[in-house]
């Protein structure tokens, strides 16, 4: 997992940039009007970035640039309020990729990546119904199942693209 | 185009297994809630108004103050709405007006949720 001849430097100064090029997708899609109104669907273009972080540099770097990009995101873009939320969505993402990228080879990262999106949205629908205590919050579970599944195989693909052309750079 | 492997084919067949059994789930799942007529707002758990929608003469709009937010809810004859909100991505007005059955409106950054109360499931 992840390439270990890059140098320390080489690994710190790409991980600022994943870090902030994450930020930055994550704020442009919330200034985006959301295509479905269902709380909890959207693109997810962020997780192009973790995905790609855990290719090339390695799980530790990819979690630590998903947690700057939450706590970040939630500091200029969305409210204090929802950061419950999407750091739950968050966790069972990683853990999900974590596991995965062991036994699908990166050829299929949309595979990776939808199940990843399904445990996102499944993470968050959790927090929602402990947050909010209604259980009721459920019949919301397939919507965002459904909505992971298209979102996540995009993004994987994605992904997987940007994996390919940044090896091809050889940084 | 190559030949798809195996493997990849059976990735595609799980997912889209998966989502035809949530599609089914959902159909399911938003028929338990029944046609009630009592709109229950809530803040966290915590219940702030409970309104007989079938009791509605007259529209008239509510505003609450969360602690998160202020939402203005919007009450009518058999249905109910949020109308204003001045959260950043304003889904919960853009999801409508809720009558009968339905999934609930729920406006996250303000932890509000607006169901209608059925017979079977808790709300």
């Amino acid at each position: 997992m992840g390439d270990r001849s890059l140098s320390k430097t080489r690994r710190l100064a790409l991980m600022a940039v994943l870090t902030a090029i994450a930020l930055g997708i994550f704020m442009l899609e919330a200034q985006l009007p959301s295509p479905v109104p269902i709380p909890g669907v959207k693109l997810g273009l962020a997780n192009i970035i973790t995905l790609t972080a855990m290719l090339i540099l390695g799980r530790r770097e990819a979690g630590v640039i998903l947690l700057l990009r939450i706590v970040m995101g939630a500091m200029f873009a969305g409210s204090p309020s929802t950061l419950i939320f999407s750091a739950m969505g968050g966790v069972f993402a990683y853990l999900c990729m974590c596991l995965l990228t062991r036994f699908i080879p990166e050829e299929r990262l949309w595979a990776t990546s939808a199940v990843s999106a399904v445990a996102h949205n499944a993470g968050q629908l959790l927090a929602s119904i402990l947050v909010l205590r209604t259980p009721g919050l459920l019949v919301y579970a397939p919507v965002l199942a459904v909505s992971g599944v298209i979102t996540g195989v995009f993004t994987g693909v994605a992904a997987k693209y940007l994996v390919r052309a940044l090896r091809r750079l050889r940084l | 185009m190559r030949m798809m492997d195996r493997r990849t084919k059976i990735w595609i067949l799980v997912l889209v297994v998966f989502c035809a059994l949530c599609a089914g789930a959902f159909l399911i799942l938003r028929g338990i809630g029944g046609d009630g007529t009592v709109a229950v707002i809530s803040v966290d758990g915590e219940e702030l108004d409970r309104i007989d929608l079938s009791r509605v003469k007259e529209s008239y709009d509510i505003e609450i103050d969360t602690g998160y937010g202020r939402n203005v809810v919007h009450v009518e004859p058999g249905a109910i709405s949020v109308t204003e909100a001045d959260c950043p991505d304003k889904i919960c007005v853009a999801m409508g007006r809720l009558q009968g059955s339905g999934i609930p409106i729920i406006c996250m950054p303000h932890h509000l949720i607006i169901a209608i109360e059925g017979d079977g499931i808790d709300g």
